[in-house]
C-alpha cells in the first residue's frame, strides 16, 4: 500500500516538473531556470525524505523483531523502547510516569486532595530563564546602552523617514505644485469623482451631501462668505476659517485633492437641493474676478 | 485519636452561588445590550440611563464584581472550610459579608446608570461605596484569617495561599486607588492627577485582573479540579515556585496599559519586561491544572465538569500568553485602543472565569443537594454552545481590531492619511460587531440552559445546609525532613506578611518615584487649570462616560499626530494633564481621540453633533444626548468643586470659589450668545454649554506656549 502511494506521489510530483521543463527550455529567463532547478531539488528532497522515513520504519520493525526474539530467548518480558516523540516529551517535561507516581506522592491529604512532587518541567524553566534574560537585555538596550529608540525619538525617526520618502517621491515625479496662486478648476471625470468622494466623506458632515448647507453654508447658490473663485475656495479649504466651523484641511488633504474637491463643489453651483440653507455672504459673479473661463463652462453645463 | 464531628456551612455557599448566577445573567444581558448598541444606536433609547457610556461600566462591574465576585466567595467559602477542616470562623460575619456585598452591587446598579462615577475603570463606584467595599472586605478578611487560625489542618494547601494573596492585595489596591477628595455625598475627585492617576489606576486595573479574576480562581482550580478528576495535583514544587513568582511579578506589569502614553519611559519599560517575565509563572498554573489530568483524560471525555475546566485552564494559558505579547511595544502599537483588547479580556472573562465557574457549579450543586446532575446532556449542550459563543465573540473582535488599526495607520504615497474620516474605519467593522453580538448571545443562552439544569438538579435533591464531617484535631507536624516552604505553610500570619511584602515591592518602586521625582512629569508653563464652567463640563463628560469610547491621548505615532493634530503636530505630553483629577485617557477608541478637539470646530458643530450625531456624521454610531439641552448646570456645586480641587493640588487662588459662579456665568453667557448668533437658541445654564466649553478647551494650552520647562 505504502509503496503504491509513494509511486503515485512520485508521478504526481514529476508531472509539473516535466511541464516546467518544457516551458523552461523555450525561455531563456535565468530566473525561471533557477526556479525549475530549485523546484526539482525540492521535489527530490521530499522524495528522499519519504524514502528515508520508510527505511527507518523498516529498520525499526526489524530491530523490534530482533529485540523480541532476544527477549524470548532469554525468557524475559519484552520491553518496548519509548518512541521518538515519547522521548522528546519526557525530556521536555521530565514526568514521573503515572505508574510510578506513588514514589513521589507527598504524605499530605487535604480533603482528599493529594500532591505529587514532580520536577519543574524543564521547558518551563527554560522559558522562565529566557524571559528573564530578555528582560535584562531589553532594559539595557533601551535605558543603558541607548541602542534602541524610546517613543519620543522613535516618533522623530518615523516622521523624518516619512518626510524623506515624500521628498524622494516628489523629486522622482516633478509636477508643478498646486497652490492657491495657480489652482484651476479641473473637469477631469476621475478628478471630479475623487472630489466627490472627499466631499461625501468630509464636507457633507456640515454642508450636507447635496451641498445644501446645514452647519456650514449653502454651496449651491451664488453667495459666498469668502469669495467664490477657485482660488478663494482653495484658500478656505486649505486654511479653514478661524472662529467658524470651517476646519483647515491643508495638512490633511493633498493640494491635488483640495483642487478636486473645490472643482466638485463648483459643479454644485445652480443645483437645487431639497433643503437649501438661505444664502450667506456676498453675491459672487465670475466676471468680476479672474475666474478661469472653464469654471463658467462647468456651471453652464449643469 | 478522637474524631471530632463538625458541620460545614453550605448555606452561605448556596447564597453566593445563587447571587452569582443571577447577577451573571443580568451582567451578561447588559453586555449583550451594549454590544447591540454599537451597531444599532437606536438601542440607546435616547434615554440617559441606558446610553452606552453609562451602562458599559454597569456591564463590567456586574460581571466582574457580581458574577465572578460572588462565585469567588462561594468557591472560597466551600473549599476553605474543607481544606482547613473547620467551619467558617463566624457565621454572622459570613452573612454580613454576603448581604454587604449584595448591597454594594445594588448601589452600583443604581449609581452607574445615574452617571455617578469616578471615571476610573473597574473602580467607578463613588467614595461612600468605596468605603463600604473596604469594610466588607475587612469582614471577609477577618472571617478568612479567623478560619485559618482555628484550622485543624496543620499545613495550608496551595489554594489557601492564593486566597491569602487575594485578600491582602485587593485590599491594598482598592485603598490606594480609591484615594479621593469628596465634593458631596456622591461626587469626588481623584487624589492623583493626570499621569500619576493613570499609573495608579492601571496598577489597580491590571492587578484587579490579577488578584480578583486570577489568583482566587487559581485557588479554586487547585481545589475543584483535582477533586473532580480524582487525581493528585501534578507538582507541589511547581505550585510553590509559580505562586511566589506570580504574585511578585504580576504587580509590576500595570504600566503595559500605558505604553506610548505620557507615562515616563522607565515605567513603561518595567511594565513590558515584567509582563514578559510573567508568562512562565502564569503558565505554571495552567500546567499544574492540565498535568493533573494526566491519566484522567478518559474522564474529560465523559464529564462536563472537567470539560469546562479544561477549556477554562486552556483559555487562561492563552490569555496569559497573549497579554505579555500585547505588552511588547510593537504589538501594542497596533492593538491598543482597538477591539483586539476586547477579544483578549473576553478570552479571560468568558473562557477562564466563566467556564471555571460553570465547572464548579456543575460539580458542587449536586453535592450540596445530595443528588445527581439533572441532565449531563444539557450540560454538554451548554459546553458546546458556550465554546461556540467564545469563538464567535473573539474571532470577529480580532479581525475588527486589526482591520481598524491598520486603517488608522494607512498613508497614501504622498503622505496623507488614506482614511481621513475616522468614521470610515468604524463603519467598516460594524459587521464584526454584529457577529460578536451573536457570540455573546450564544454564550448567554448557554447560561440560561445551565440555570435551568441547576434548578432542576436542586429540585431533585434536598439541600444539606450543614454538612457533617468527622475530622481529627490539629496535630503539630515536625519539619525535620521536607521542604522549607512547609514551615511557612503552617505559619499563616508570617505567610500573609511575606505575601504582602512580595506584592508591595513592585508597586512602591513604580509609584513612589513617579510621585516624588519632578522630572518624571515635565511641566508646561502655559497649561492652566480649568475654568469653573469647564470643570462642570468635564464632570458632565465623566458622568456620560464619554471616555468609554473616546481616548484623550494622542500617541507619538505619525498616523495619530497627522489625524488628530495635523496643523501643529503635537502628540500628548505629560505636562498637559497636571490638573486632570481624575485622568480621562480612556482605554478604547470606538470614536476618535479628543485630546486635540479644542478649537477644531466652532461651538455650533458640537451643539448640533451632541443633539443628533448621525445627522452631522452620516452613519455615526454615537448616541444622541438630548437631555444635555434640557438639564441645567448645578451651579451651587461650583464652589465646593473648586475647593476640593484646590485641596488635591490645583492652584486656584484662595477664595476663588466665591467668584467662581460669576466667572462660570460670564463664560456660559458668551458661549450661548455665540450659538444664538448662528441660530441656536440655548439657555446660558444648559449642560451642553458647559460640555462645549470643556471640549473647546481640550489640548489648547500647549499651543499657547510651546516652551516646556523642567
Amino acid at each position: 500500500m505504502k509503496r503504491i502511494l509513494i509511486i503515485l506521489l512520485t508521478m504526481a510530483a514529476a508531472l509539473p516538473v516535466a511541464a516546467q521543463d518544457a516551458s523552461g527550455a523555450a525561455s531563456t529567463d535565468i530566473n525561471l531556470l533557477f526556479y525549475i532547478t530549485t523546484g526539482f531539488m525540492f521535489v527530490v528532497a521530499i522524495l528522499v525524505l519519504f524514502v528515508a522515513v520508510y527505511l527507518l520504519q523498516v529498520i525499526n520493525v526489524l530491530a523490534k523483531k530482533v529485540e523480541q526474539e532476544r527477549a524470548a530467548r532469554q525468557g524475559t518480558a519484552y520491553q518496548p523502547e519509548p518512541g521518538f516523540f515519547d522521548k522528546i516529551n519526557n525530556w521536555l517535561n521530565d514526568f514521573v510516569p503515572v505508574e510510578k507516581e506513588t514514589t513521589i506522592l507527598m504524605d499530605h491529604n487535604y480533603d482528599g486532595i493529594q500532591e505529587l512532587d514532580n520536577h519543574l518541567p524543564p521547558w518551563w524553566k527554560w522559558l522562565f530563564y529566557v524571559t528573564i534574560i530578555f528582560s535584562g537585555v531589553y532594559l539595557v538596550a533601551y535605558h543603558i546602552s541607548d541602542s534602541l529608540p524610546l517613543p519620543a525619538s522613535e516618533y522623530d525617526q518615523e516622521v523624518a523617514y516619512a518626510n524623506a520618502q515624500i521628498q524622494k517621491l516628489k523629486a522622482a515625479n516633478p509636477a508643478p505644485a498646486i497652490d492657491e496662486a495657480n489652482v484651476t478648476v479641473t473637469t477631469d471625470v476621475a478628478a471630479l469623482a475623487d472630489g466627490k468622494t472627499t466631499f461625501t466623506s468630509i464636507c457633507a458632515s456640515c454642508h450636507l451631501a447635496d451641498g445644501g448647507g446645514d452647519i456650514g453654508p449653502n454651496l449651491t447658490d451664488q453667495y459666498w462668505k469668502h469669495g467664490g473663485s477657485a482660488t478663494d475656495l482653495f484658500k478656505v479649504v486649505k486654511n479653514g476659517v478661524q472662529g467658524t466651523n470651517m476646519v483647515a484641511w491643508g495638512s490633511s488633504l493633498s493640494p491635488e485633492k483640495i483642487r478636486n474637491v473645490v472643482s466638485y463643489v463648483l459643479t454644485l453651483q445652480g443645483t437645487t437641493p431639497a433643503k437649501a440653507k438661505a444664502p450667506e455672504g456676498d453675491l459672487y459673479t465670475p466676471q468680476g474676478t479672474t475666474t478661469p473661463a472653464d469654471t463658467v463652462k462647468t456651471q453652464a453645463s449643469l | 485519636m478522637e474524631l471530632e464531628k463538625i458541620h460545614y456551612d453550605n448555606k452561605i455557599v448556596k447564597a453566593f452561588l445563587i447571587a452569582s448566577v443571577l447577577f451573571g445573567i443580568v451582567g451578561m444581558t447588559v453586555g449583550l445590550l451594549v454590544a447591540i448598541q454599537l451597531f444599532y444606536p437606536v438601542f440607546n433609547f435616547d434615554f440617559q440611563y441606558t446610553t452606552f457610556g453609562r451602562i458599559r461600566p454597569l456591564h463590567t462591574n456586574a460581571v466582574i464584581f457580581a458574577f465572578v465576585g460572588n462565585a469567588m466567595f462561594a468557591g472560597v467559602y466551600y473549599s476553605m472550610q474543607r481544606l482547613l477542616k473547620a467551619r467558617m470562623f463566624n457565621d454572622t460575619l459570613s452573612w454580613i459579608h454576603f448581604w454587604g456585598w449584595q448591597l454594594i452591587i445594588l448601589s452600583a446598579a443604581i449609581t452607574l446608570p445615574l452617571g455617578i462615577t469616578t471615571a476610573k475603570e473597574y473602580a467607578e463606584l463613588e467614595w461612600p461605596i468605596d468605603i463600604a467595599i473596604t469594610l466588607i472586605w475587612v469582614v471577609f478578611g477577618i472571617n478568612m484569617i479567623g478560619t485559618i487560625i482555628k484550622r485543624r489542618e496543620h499545613h495550608m494547601y496551595v489554594a489557601i495561599w492564593f486566597y491569602i494573596a487575594t485578600l491582602v492585595t485587593v485590599a491594598v489596591l482598592h485603598i490606594v486607588n480609591s484615594f479621593e477628595m469628596p465634593v458631596s455625598l456622591l461626587k469626588s475627585y481623584s487624589w492623583y492627577a493626570g499621569v500619576q492617576d493613570a499609573l495608579v489606576q492601571w496598577w489597580y486595573g491590571h492587578n484587579a485582573v490579577a488578584f480578583f479574576l486570577t489568583t482566587p480562581f487559581l485557588g479554586i482550580m487547585y481545589y475543584f479540579l483535582p477533586k473532580a478528576a480524582n487525581r493528585p495535583v501534578y507538582s507541589y514544587r511547581l505550585s510553590v515556585i509559580h505562586f511566589w513568582s506570580l504574585i511578585f511579578i504580576y504587580i509590576w506589569a500595570g504600566p503595559h496599559h500605558l505604553l506610548y502614553s505620557a507615562l515616563p519611559d522607565w515605567a513603561q519599560s518595567l511594565g513590558t519586561v515584567f509582563s514578559i517575565m510573567l508568562i512562565a509563572p502564569s503558565w505554571g498554573g495552567m500546567l499544574n491544572g492540565l498535568f493533573t489530568l494526566r491519566g484522567a483524560w478518559d474522564k474529560v471525555r465523559e464529564d462536563p465538569v472537567l470539560k469546562f475546566m479544561v477549556v477554562a485552564v486552556t483559555a487562561y494559558g492563552m490569555a496569559t500568553l497573549e497579554g505579555p505579547l500585547l505588552s511588547l511595544k510593537n504589538v501594542n502599537a497596533i492593538t491598543h485602543f482597538t477591539d483586539w483588547i476586547i477579544a483578549h479580556v473576553h478570552i479571560g472573562g468568558l473562557g477562564w472565569n466563566g467556564f471555571l465557574i460553570f465547572g464548579v457549579l456543575y460539580w458542587v450543586i449536586p453535592r450540596m443537594w445530595g443528588t445527581k446532575l439533572y441532565s449531563t446532556r444539557l450540560a454538554n449542550i451548554h459546553f458546546w454552545i458556550g465554546t461556540l459563543g467564545i469563538i464567535f465573540y473573539a474571532l470577529p473582535m480580532y479581525v475588527s481590531g486589526l482591520t481598524q488599526s491598520l486603517m488608522w495607520k494607512e498613508f497614501t504615497a504622498d503622505g496623507f492619511l488614506t482614511y481621513q474620516n475616522f468614521l470610515e474605519t468604524t463603519t467598516k467593522i460594524l459587521p464584526m460587531y454584529k457577529l460578536r453580538a451573536v457570540g455573546g448571545g450564544l454564550y448567554l443562552i448557554g447560561v440560561f440552559i445551565m440555570a435551568y439544569n441547576l434548578i432542576k438538579t436542586a429540585a431533585s435533591g434536598a439541600f444539606i445546609a450543614n454538612e457533617a464531617a468527622e475530622v481529627a484535631p490539629l496535630v503539630k507536624a515536625s519539619h525535620k525532613q521536607g521542604y522549607w516552604h512547609q514551615v511557612l505553610e503552617s505559619k499563616p500570619i508570617l505567610f500573609t506578611v511575606l505575601a504582602l511584602v512580595a506584592i508591595l515591592i513592585g508597586g512602591i518602586i513604580e509609584l513612589v518615584p513617579t510621585f516624588i521625582i519632578k522630572s518624571n512629569i515635565p511641566t508646561i508653563s502655559s497649561v492652566k487649570p480649568y475654568t469653573p464652567l469647564e470643570v462642570q463640563g468635564r464632570d458632565i463628560y465623566i458622568r456620560e462616560g464619554c471616555l468609554g469610547c473616546h481616548s484623550q491621548l494622542v500617541r507619538p505615532f505619525r498616523s495619530e499626530v497627522q489625524r488628530y493634530d495635523p496643523k501643529d503636530g503635537e502628540y500628548s505630553k505629560a505636562g498637559e494633564y497636571v490638573y486632570d483629577h481624575p485622568f480621562t485617557w480612556g482605554s478604547k477608541r470606538t470614536g476618535p481621540d479628543l485630546h486635540r478637539i479644542g478649537g477644531k470646530y466652532a461651538d455650533s458643530w458640537h451643539y448640533r453633533h451632541m443633539l443628533a450625531p448621525s445627522e452631522v456624521s452620516n452613519g455615526s454610531i454615537m448616541p444622541a444626548y438630548p437631555w444635555l439641552f434640557e438639564q441645567t448646570i448645578d451651579k451651587s456645586s461650583t464652589a465646593a468643586k473648586i475647593k476640593a480641587l484646590r485641596i488635591v493640588g490645583v492652584p486656584y487662588e484662595e477664595g476663588y470659589e466665591s467668584q467662581a459662579v460669576a466667572d462660570l456665568e460670564k463664560q456660559a453667557a458668551g458661549i450661548a450668545a455665540g450659538l444664538k448668533k448662528e441660530g441656536y437658541e440655548t439657555a446660558d445654564d444648559a449642560e451642553i454649554v458647559a460640555l462645549i466649553a470643556y471640549l473647546q478647551r481640550l489640548g489648547r494650552d500647549i499651543k499657547a506656549d510651546k516652551t516646556a520647562s523642567n
